[in-house]
C-alpha cells in the first residue's frame, strides 16, 4: 500500500492544457490505426482466410476469457466431486487413506500469463544478482574492467534460441531430483532470460560506477570513509540512477526474450500460447496470436512505465 | 621556529591528452599552527592543486609536505576539507551528511552523541530547523553552511577550504565570511586553516597571512603578506582602513605584475579573463 | 490550473495486481500434488497418480484426448495433464528427462533411441496408438505436372493409389532445370520419411542415404528430403521452398482447404494398415511405476475400443473434441473428414476412406514385433542403421522396444472388470503378424526374415553395403 502510495505522489502532474497533448493525441491516432487496421485485414485474403481485423481479435479476447471461465468452472467441479468421493470413503472406513488431488486441466489464457510474469521476474532477480555486484566491481576497478569487458562484448549478442540448447542440456544434468519444486521448462526459461537480459544492467552498473562526480569521492576520501561505509554510503547511491536505467532495459529485453525462450521451452506461458495456436492453425488461430501480441506488448509497456516509476523515485540528480 | 605545516619544495605537473601541463614548480609553504593563512590568485592558477596537496589527497612529483613533523601520506584524521561546489551527498539529508562526517571521525563516540554533535554543529550555522532537508530543497548559502558545519563537526584541528564561498551571490557571500570568521576565533583551540580564494576582500577579512600564487605555468608562491588588522574585522571597517588599503594595493599590484610576466612570454592563462575581486569592497558605504 | 493524472502508474500498477490475483491465486499448479498418497479405483494401487503426458498436435493423438474427455484417465485413478509439445525433439527430450511421463510418439521414436539413432535412451512401448493416417501432398504446380503422367478413370479422375512413376518425369524436369527437387517430413525417423522414402523408392525415384557422417539423408538422392515441422509445412509449401510434404492430419486436408497443394496418396495405400504412433515411455519410468503404466494402456485401450466403436459413430464427437484449441485446434470441418473416414483429395475428389484412422479393430493397439521390425528394416535400407545386422539383432532389439506383455496384462485386467471382451485381443499371437504384401509394389513383408525382405529392393541398402558403397544410380 505504502508502495503504491509512493508511487502515485511520483507519477508527474499534467497541466490541463497539455491534457490534448497527453491524452487526447495519441488516442485519435489509436482510432485512426484502429480504422486503418480493420480497412487492411477485410481486403487482404491469406490461405488461412481474412486477417483479422480489430472486432475479430476482440472476439477471440472474449473468447479466451470465457474458456477461462469455463475450466475454472470445471476446477470446481472436479474439487467438488473429489470432496464427496473422499467423504463417501471416509464414511464407510474412516482410516482409509484420502488423497487430495489438484486438478490438472489445461492452464487457462490467464494462468498463462502469470506463469510468464512469474519466470520473468524470477529471471530477472537472477540476473541483477549476478549484474550488479559484477557491475558495481567493474566500475571500481579498470582491471576487472578489462577483464570482463571481452565476455560481455561477445555473449551481449546472444540471441536465447542459441542459449537454449545448452541451458536445457545442463540443467538436466544438474537439477536432478525426484521431486522437484520448480519443473525444468520454468527453470530453462528463467536462465535463458537471466543470460540475455543481465548485459544492460551490467553494462550500466558499471558505467554508472566508474563515472561517480569526482566531487563524491572526494568528499569520501576527505571524511576518509571505510572502504565499505564508501560502497554503501557513497558509491551505490550515486549510481542509483544508472543502475536503474540498466534494471529497465534489462526487464524489456527479458520480457522480449521469454516469449521466445517459452516457445521452446514450453513453459506454459504465453510464448507457448503463441506457439501452440500457431500449431493450431485454425481460422481463429490469427486472432487469438493477435491477443497475444497485444496482451505482450501491453503487459511489456506496464512493466516499463512501472520500472520508470521507481527510477524516478531514486533520481536524486535530477532534483538539483 | 618550524612551522606546523610545511611544503617544500613541491611540483606537480598532469598530463593532458599529449601535452604536459606543469601546474606547480617548486613551491615552498610554511605555515604556523592556529595561523590563517590564504593562499590568493586568479583561477586556474594552480591553487587547488596546492590545497590538495597539503591536504594529502594528491601526490605531489617532487618535494615533501609535513605537519607537524609528521609526512603527509593521506587525509588526516584531524583534518576537515570544504570544497567549493558543497559535495554534500544528496541523498542524505543535513544532518546525515554531517553525521556521516562525525561517524568516520569521532567512532568513540555512541552513535546517539554523534548525532547530537552533528545537530549541534548544524544549529551553530543556523541551520537548526532544516535538518532534515535533503540538499536540493536548501538554497546555495544554506548547502555551503552545511559543508562547514560538516568541516567544524568533525573538531578538526586543520582545515582546508578551496573557494568555499566562490559559487555564491556577493551578499550570501559576505554573511557566509562573517560566519566562518566566528566559528573560527569560537573554536576554544587553535585551528590552523588554509584558505583558497580569489577575492581580496576575502582574504583581508579572515586570514593571517595573504601568500598571492603568481601565475605560470608553472605557477609559483610571492612572498606572504602579513595581515596584522585587529579582530573582529568587518568589511565597513577594512573599506576604509589605511593598512587593508595598503595591502590590497599591494596584493593587486604583485598579481598582476606576475600576468604581465607570462603574458609577455606569450603563455595564455585562464585568468587572462576574470579580473580580481577588489572593486565590491569599495563601493560600499 | 492542473490535473493530476496517475493513468499510468496507478491504473497500470492496479490492473497487473487484479490480474495476477484472479490468474494465479485460485489455480493449483498441477505440477506440484497437495497431500495424499494415490488413491486405488479398480484393483490398481497407482504409484503416480498426476501425470503429465505429452503429444504434438496432429489428429492422432485422439485417444489421449478421448480417455481424458470421456473419464477413463480417471476412472484408472490417474489425473492427467496433456500438453501440446513444441515438435517430436523437445517431445522425446521431456519424456527422456521425466519432465513428462510419456507420450505420443512416432513409432520409430523409442526404437532408435534405444538402438542409439540420436538421443539414446531406453524407450519402450506398450501400446499402439493407431494405424495408418498420414497422407503425401504436392503442391499445385507439380500436381499440374504430373497430370499428363496419371492414369484416369472413365469419370477423368485419376486413379488410385497414385504410384511415384507419376512423379519421376516431373523430378527428372526439375533436374533437367537444375532446380532441387525437395520435400519436407516430421522427423528422421518418422513413419513419415519412411513411407514417402518407400513410395519414392517404388517408383524408382532415389530418397537419399544417411551415412555416420551424413546424418541429413541425402546422399545420392533425386528428391531431397528434410524436416520440417508440421505447422510451417503449409506456408513452405505455399512459398515453394518444398514441393511436397509427408504428414498426418489435419496438415494434407488443410493444404487442399486452403488450395496450397494436393494430397496425392495415403499411406493406406502404401501399406494397409500399418502402425503409426505409439505410446511411449522409458523403461525406467515403466520399472518405477508399473501399475500407473498398466493403469494408462487400460485408459487407452477404452479409448481405441470408443473410437472405433459401433463402425466409428463416434467419430464426429471425436473430431469436435479435438478441434478444441487445446488438442488439435484446427477447423473442425478440416478434422471432420479423415476422422470420418472421407479423404479430399484433388479438389472436389471426394473418396470414402473408412480406414483412414484405425484406432482398435484388426488389433491395431496390439504392439506387435513385426512392427517394429518392419522399422528397423527401413532404417537399415536408408543407412541411418550403418552395417548389416543378423535377423537375431533385429528381432531383440524389436523386444527390447515393445512391450505385449504389459498390454495383455492391461487387456486381462478390462476383460475381468467386463470392460473388453477376449476376442478383441490376439492372445495367441507370437508377436509377429502373417506376412502381407499389402503394399503398393506388391513386395511380401515377412517380419521373421528382416535380411531377406531388405534384398527385395531395388533402391536401398542391403547386405553389407554402406552409403559410399552401394552402386545404384
Amino acid at each position: 500500500m505504502v508502495g503504491i502510495l509512493r508511487l502515485w505522489r511520483s507519477s508527474p502532474t499534467i497541466p490541463v492544457g497539455d491534457l490534448w497533448r497527453v491524452v487526447g493525441v495519441p488516442l485519435l491516432t489509436i482510432l485512426a490505426f484502429l480504422f486503418a487496421w480493420s480497412r487492411v485485414s477485410a481486403s487482404v485474403e491469406t490461405s488461412l482466410g481474412q486477417i483479422p481485423g480489430p472486432l475479430a481479435v476482440w472476439q477471440q479476447a472474449g473468447n479466451l476469457w470465457v474458456e477461462h471461465q469455463a475450466e475454472r468452472a470445471r476446477a470446481a467441479a472436479f474439487y467438488e466431486r473429489q470432496t464427496q468421493r473422499n467423504l463417501r470413503q471416509l464414511a464407510e472406513n474412516p482410516d482409509a487413506p484420502v488423497a487430495v488431488l489438484a486438478y490438472t486441466g489445461k492452464p487457462t489464457y490467464l494462468d498463462q500469463i502469470a506463469t510468464s510474469l512469474m519466470t520473468v521476474f524470477v529471471g530477472f532477480l537472477l540476473a541483477s544478482l549476478v549484474s550488479i555486484p559484477l557491475g558495481i566491481l567493474c566500475g571500481l576497478s579498470k582491471t576487472i574492467n578489462a577483464g570482463i569487458n571481452p565476455f560481455i562484448q561477445v555473449f551481449r549478442p546472444v540471441s536465447p534460441l542459441a542459449w537454449l540448447p545448452i541451458v536445457t542440456m545442463i540443467v538436466s544434468a544438474t537439477y536432478v531430483s525426484a521431486d522437484p519444486m520448480f519443473p525444468k521448462s520454468f527453470i530453462n526459461s528463467a536462465v535463458t532470460v537471466s543470460l540475455c537480459s543481465l548485459w544492460p544492467t551490467l553494462i550500466n552498473t558499471a558505467l554508472g560506477v566508474s563515472s561517480i562526480d569526482r566531487d563524491l569521492m572526494n568528499v569520501a576520501k576527505v571524511l576518509r570513509l571505510k572502504w565499505t561505509t564508501t560502497l554503501i554510503k557513497v558509491v551505490v547511491p550515486a549510481s542509483l540512477p544508472l543502475i536503474f536505467t540498466g534494471l529497465r532495459l534489462s526487464l524489456g529485453v527479458g520480457w522480449m526474450v521469454l516469449i521466445a525462450a517459452e516457445m521452446l521451452a514450453q513453459n506454459p506461458g504465453l510464448g507457448k500460447f503463441v506457439w501452440d495456436e500457431f500449431q493450431n492453425g485454425s481460422s481463429d488461430s490469427l486472432g487469438r496470436i493477435m491477443v497475444a501480441v497485444f496482451t505482450i506488448g501491453i503487459i511489456g509497456f506496464l512493466l516499463d512505465r512501472i520500472m520508470l516509476a521507481l527510477h524516478q523515485l531514486v533520481d536524486f540528480g535530477s532534483r538539483r | 621556529m618550524s612551522a606546523y605545516i610545511d611544503a617544500h619544495c613541491i611540483s606537480k605537473s598532469f598530463a593532458v591528452r599529449r601535452d604536459t601541463r606543469h601546474v606547480l614548480g617548486d613551491v615552498s609553504l610554511q605555515v604556523e599552527r592556529g595561523a590563517f593563512v590564504s593562499v590568493l590568485g586568479a583561477m586556474g592558477s594552480g591553487k587547488s592543486t596546492l590545497l590538495s596537496i597539503l591536504a594529502g589527497l594528491t601526490r605531489p612529483d617532487t618535494g615533501r609536505v609535513t605537519i607537524d613533523g609528521v609526512p603527509v601520506t593521506g587525509v588526516r584524521r584531524d583534518a576537515a576539507f570544504v570544497f567549493q561546489n558543497y559535495s554534500l551527498l544528496p541523498w542524505f539529508t543535513a544532518l546525515e551528511n554531517v553525521r556521516l562526517a562525525v561517524e568516520a571521525a569521532l567512532p568513540e563516540l555512541s552513535s546517539d552523541e554523534q548525532r547530537a554533535q552533528a545537530q549541534r554543529t548544524l544549529e551553530q550555522v543556523g541551520l537548526g530547523g532544516a535538518l532534515d532537508r535533503r540538499p536540493w530543497q536548501l538554497s546555495g548559502g544554506m548547502r555551503q553552511r552545511v559543508a562547514i558545519a560538516r568541516a567544524f563537526a568533525t573538531k578538526p584541528q586543520i582545515l582546508f577550504l578551496d573557494e568555499p564561498f566562490g559559487a555564491l551571490d556577493a551578499l550570501t557571500r559576505e554573511t557566509l565570511q562573517q560566519e566562518l570568521a566566528r566559528l573560527c576565533s569560537a573554536v576554544d583551540r587553535p585551528v590552523t586553516t588554509v584558505m583558497i580564494t580569489n577575492s581580496v576582500e576575502e582574504a583581508l577579512l579572515l586570514s593571517n597571512a595573504i601568500v598571492p600564487i603568481l601565475a605560470g605555468p608553472p605557477a609559483t608562491l610571492g612572498t606572504p603578506i602579513p595581515i596584522a588588522l585587529p579582530r573582529p574585522r568587518t568589511v565597513a571597517g577594512l573599506a576604509h582602513d589605511e593598512q587593508a588599503t595598503h595591502v590590497r594595493a599591494h596584493v593587486v599590484a604583485t598579481l598582476t605584475a606576475a600576468l604581465g610576466r607570462a603574458r609577455r612570454f606569450g603563455v595564455r592563462h585562464a585568468a587572462d579573463t576574470v579580473p580580481l575581486t577588489t572593486a565590491v569592497a569599495q563601493e560600499r558605504p | 490550473m492542473h490535473t493530476r493524472l496517475k493513468v499510468f502508474t496507478f491504473a497500470g500498477a492496479l490492473s497487473l495486481a487484479a490480474a495476477a490475483c484472479g490468474g494465479a491465486a485460485s489455480s493449483a499448479d498441477p505440477a506440484t500434488p497437495r497431500t495424499g498418497t494415490g488413491t486405488s479405483t479398480g484393483q490398481l494401487a497407482i504409484e503416480k497418480p498426476q501425470l503429465k503426458l505429452g503429444f504434438i498436435k496432429l489428429t492422432d493423438m485422439v485417444p489421449l484426448a478421448i480417455a481424458y474427455e470421456k473419464g477413463f484417465f480417471e476412472d484408472e485413478g490417474l489425473f492427467v495433464t496433456l500438453e501440446p509439445q513444441a515438435n517430436w525433439k523437445v517431445l522425446l527430450d521431456r519424456v527422456i528427462d521425466g519432465e513428462l511421463d510419456g507420450a505420443h510418439m512416432l513409432a520409430g521414436q523409442p526404437i532408435a533411441a534405444t538402438i542409439g539413432f540420436g538421443t539414446k535412451a531406453d524407450v519402450i512401448t506398450a501400446f499402439s496408438m493407431d494405424l495408418n493416417g498420414n497422407a503425401t501432398t504436392v503442391s499445385n504446380d507439380v500436381w499440374a505436372l504430373m497430370q499428363p503422367h496419371l492414369a484416369k478413370d472413365g469419370d477423368g479422375r485419376p486413379v488410385h493409389p497414385i504410384k511415384a512413376d507419376a512423379l519421376r518425369p516431373v523430378v527428372a524436369k526439375f533436374k533437367a532445370e537444375g532446380k532441387p527437387f525437395n520435400m519436407g517430413m516430421v522427423f528422421p525417423v518418422s513413419t513419415h520419411n519412411y513411407e514417402l522414402r518407400y513410395w519414392l523408392a517404388a517408383g524408382g525415384i532415389h530418397p537419399g542415404f544417411y551415412s555416420p557422417t551424413d546424418v541429413n539423408g541425402q546422399i545420392g538422392a533425386d528428391v531431397l528430403i528434410s524436416v520440417t515441422p508440421p505447422p510451417q509445412m503449409p506456408a513452405t509449401l505455399e512459398a515453394g521452398t518444398i514441393s511436397g510434404y509427408s504428414v498426418g492430419e489435419p496438415w494434407n486436408q488443410q493444404a487442399i482447404f486452403r488450395g496450397i497443394g494436393v494430397p496425392v496418396i495415403t499411406d493406406y495405400e502404401l501399406w494397409k494398415n500399418n502402425p503409426e504412433k505409439v505410446f511411449g515411455v522409458t523403461n525406467a519410468w515403466a520399472e518405477k511405476y508399473p501399475n500407473t503404466h498398466l493403469a494408462l494402456v487400460k485408459a487407452l485401450i477404452r479409448a481405441g475400443m470408443w473410437l472405433d466403436a459401433n463402425e466409428d459413430a463416434n467419430r464426429k464427437e471425436a473430431a469436435e473434441i479435438i478441434s478444441r484449441p487445446q488438442y488439435v485446434g484446427a477447423d473442425l470441418a478440416v478434422i471432420a473428414n479423415s476422422m470420418t473416414g472421407t479423404f479430399e483429395y484433388a479438389k472436389g475428389d471426394i473418396r470414402r476412406l473408412p480406414d483412414f484412422n484405425v484406432f482398435f479393430r484388426y488389433f491395431a493397439t496390439y504392439p506387435y514385433y513385426s512392427d517394429a521390425v518392419w522399422y528397423l528394416t527401413q532404417m537399415r535400407r536408408w543407412g541411418q542403421i550403418p552395417e548389416q545386422k543378423p535377423d537375431d539383432w533385429y528381432h531383440t532389439a524389436a523386444k527390447q522396444v515393445y512391450r505385449p506383455e504389459i498390454y495383455l496384462q492391461a487387456a486381462t485386467l478390462l476383460i475381468d472388470e467386463g470392460l473388453a471382451q477376449r476376442s478383441d485381443f490376439p492372445f495367441d499371437t507370437d508377436g509377429y503378424r502373417q506376412p502381407t504384401r499389402d503394399f503398393i509394389d506388391g513386395m511380401e513383408y515377412d517380419g521373421r526374415r528382416p535380411n531377406a525382405y531388405l534384398h527385395k529392393f531395388a533402391i536401398g541398402l542391403k547386405g553389407g553395403q554402406t552409403a559410399n558403397t552401394n552402386t545404384t544410380e
